[in-house]
């Protein structure tokens, strides 16, 4: 019973300042705070006139799709040789590719922060913070594509070129398709997770704001604050979707294979 | 009959391990050709190789005439059955079976749908085309594996360990249906199983192989009677092995086997090179027998004691202890009408005959 009372206590301690979000971004106040004055969507209407965020989230969404395509990329070709072949080291080697999981994103910011400007000389720009993203997903995207490519009988390929094709085509015609919704899948989290990132985007980011990074100069302003909310609203609605769609899509790849479903991320 | 594959001096090395020794092997045009052994022995490695799946780190690999060193396998008449059918899961059974037919510019729709339907109607799945072959039993997918592998008309079907995932019923069923579909089709068959008696059954001719090498390659019967080593003799089937000194080398061969005594076999019970001295006798259990109350014979005879008693239902196998010597003689004895299962104690005697000796090193 008392296991129960703290499970619930945990849950509301964990989500209810996001369903805070959506109340006040609704409410017809500038000061956050009960009682609700009234219902209004001036704020979403805000939003939508603002330039500078519109240049933000432009910045961002394009930071987030590469980050998304790149990292899905070193994360296949990591998850196919951890599943298909046998090389020295290699747990070693896989150990230090996860590492990023739970290195403190301050210090990847910060070192690349140091190596891009104090070893390179080179400018801040939308590339920097790629590459820091790049750094940060592409473990979860191996951690989703290990599930799609450790479930995929090797032979399969084999019998393939053993069929008459080629080892790229192999691949193409028999592996792809298998393992899709899992990089899909993957896609969709690395996605997720460089669109709110904001240390990382904080240090590296060059002239040009990210999303979450204006959102965090916008707070100095208590009169924007209900934009803020309205914005938070829109991402926590977006993330919602795309890890549904996410693990949806890695369900039914896991079920194509033909196997049983041994958990997620969600 | 002519040589269809030929091996000469084939070594495979993972880093430090030597997987394949030395193997020199002819296989023939039309033969079922089987590469038998325990798990680790290299007959997967082996059967690889010829398929191209896996490079050679040494020798040569000739098909029809042909070297196959840098030929991938897209490009070898070889075509392969795999332990796990490797079926695609997201192709229906008819996609699956056409697979191999996608570089075949030469046909037309209609001539791959009739191709698909013959290689289907081939191993008895005549109507299957349409299904999702996830939905398959494990028999039903060995059978689409086969008709995909078929349908190119390959110099050589490779089969590895394709029976070991059925059940018994099944195995046996799908044992007699490739010996069927090997003498219809006349294409070479390689089959590579770790069960001695699906490869006496199945096999023109079988090779046994051990740690990377071959121990030994004959036809059943010889491999069954006269195996040419003790690990051979071991691996295929029952074999009571008995303390033996070689008293005299020649055409005859005198020897002095424990608990039996002085015999005299001829050169074929001895497929090793013998000297004098210490060597092993085996004898198999179907070749020695209990001679039941009422039953006569003009074979020699032995005492013995019963020991343990297996009763099978068509045979019962009795362990018999003989004088001179410490394990107990295995006697395979079919359980004809009026033959008792006797108790263990029983005081009884073992017919046996010299010319079913192996004397082995």
């Amino acid at each position: 019973m008392s296991l129960r009372i703290y499970a619930i206590a945990y849950l509301v301690f964990l989500y209810a300042p996001i369903v805070l979000l959506p109340i006040f971004a609704f409410n017809d106040a500038t000061i956050i705070a009960f009682p609700l004055s009234g219902f209004t969507t001036d704020w979403f209407g805000e939003l939508m006139t603002n330039r500078s965020l519109h240049t933000a989230v432009k910045n961002s969404l394009f930071i987030a799709v590469m980050t998304a395509v790149l990292s899905t990329l070193l994360g296949i070709c990591a998850a196919r040789a951890g599943a298909m072949y046998h090389f020295p080291v290699k747990a070693g080697i896989m150990g230090f590719i996860m590492l990023p999981l739970v290195l403190p994103e301050i210090i990847v910011a910060v070192s690349l922060l140091v190596v891009v400007v104090q070893i390179f000389d080179m400018g801040l720009s939308n590339w920097t913070i790629i590459a820091a993203h790049v750094l940060i997903c592409t473990p979860f995207c191996i951690a989703i594509l290990n599930g799609a490519f450790q479930n995929l009988d090797p032979s399969l390929e084999e019998a393939a070129m053993d069929l008459g094709e080629s080892r790229f085509s192999a691949f193409r015609l028999v592996t792809l398709p298998l393992v899709m919704p899992g990089i899909i899948s993957s896609m969709l989290i690395a996605f997720t997770i460089s669109l709110d990132e904001f240390i990382i985007a904080f240090f590296l980011s060059g002239t040009s704001q990210t999303m979450p990074v204006y959102i965090w100069g916008l707070m100095r302003f208590p009169a924007s604050l209900p934009v803020v909310m309205a914005l938070g609203t829109i991402m926590v609605a977006l993330s919602i979707i795309l890890l549904t769609i996410a693990e949806l899509l890695r369900r039914r790849g896991m079920a194509r294979a033909g196997v049983k479903d041994k958990g997620g991320f969600l | 009959m002519t040589a269809l594959i030929t091996l000469k001096g084939v070594n495979k090395y993972y880093g430090d391990y030597h997987a394949l020794r030395d193997i020199d092997l002819t296989i023939n045009t039309g033969e079922f050709f089987s590469l038998l052994g325990p798990s680790g022995c290299g007959k997967t490695t082996l059967l690889r190789t010829i398929a191209g799946l896996e490079d050679v780190s040494d020798g040569v690999v000739m098909i029809g005439g042909k070297d196959m060193r840098g030929v991938s396998a897209n490009l070898r008449p070889t075509n392969m059955v795999f332990q796990s059918y490797a079926i695609f899961p997201h192709l229906s059974v008819a996609e699956n079976v056409a697979f191999g037919l996608r570089k075949r510019t030469d046909l037309n729709k209609d001539d791959k749908a009739k191709m698909v339907e013959d290689a289907l109607a081939m191993v008895g799945l005549s109507g299957y085309g349409k299904r999702a072959s996830h939905a398959l039993s494990g028999g039903q997918r060995q059978r689409v594996a086969l008709a995909r592998a078929l349908i190119l008309k390959p110099k050589v079907l490779l089969l590895d360990e394709p029976l070991s995932a059925l059940d018994k019923k099944m195995r046996e069923q799908m044992q007699v249906e490739l010996i069927r579909l090997q003498r219809h089709v006349g294409i070479t068959f390689i089959l590579v199983t770790h069960d001695q008696e699906e490869a006496l059954v199945m096999s023109d001719r079988i090779a046994v192989m051990f740690e990377g090498e071959i121990g030994q390659l004959a036809d059943p019967e010889t491999l069954y009677r006269r195996p040419n080593s003790r690990r051979v003799a071991e691996f295929i089937g029952k074999m009571n092995f008995l303390r033996a000194d070689v008293l005299q080398v020649g055409d005859t061969i005198d020897v002095d086997v424990a608990g039996l005594g002085r015999v005299s076999v001829n050169a074929e019970q001895a497929p090793m090179a013998l000297h004098k001295g210490a060597a092993v006798a085996g004898v198999r259990p179907e070749t020695l027998a209990i001679l039941f109350a009422g039953e006569t014979t003009e074979r020699k005879l032995i005492d013995g004691v019963v020991d343990e008693v297996v009763y099978y239902g068509d045979m019962t196998y009795y362990d018999v202890r003989i004088a001179g010597v410490d394990q107990p003689l295995n006697i395979a004895m079919k359980n004809l009408i009026g033959r008792p299962v006797l108790d263990v104690g029983t005081r009884t005697k073992v017919v046996w005959d010299e010319r079913s000796l192996v004397i082995l090193a």
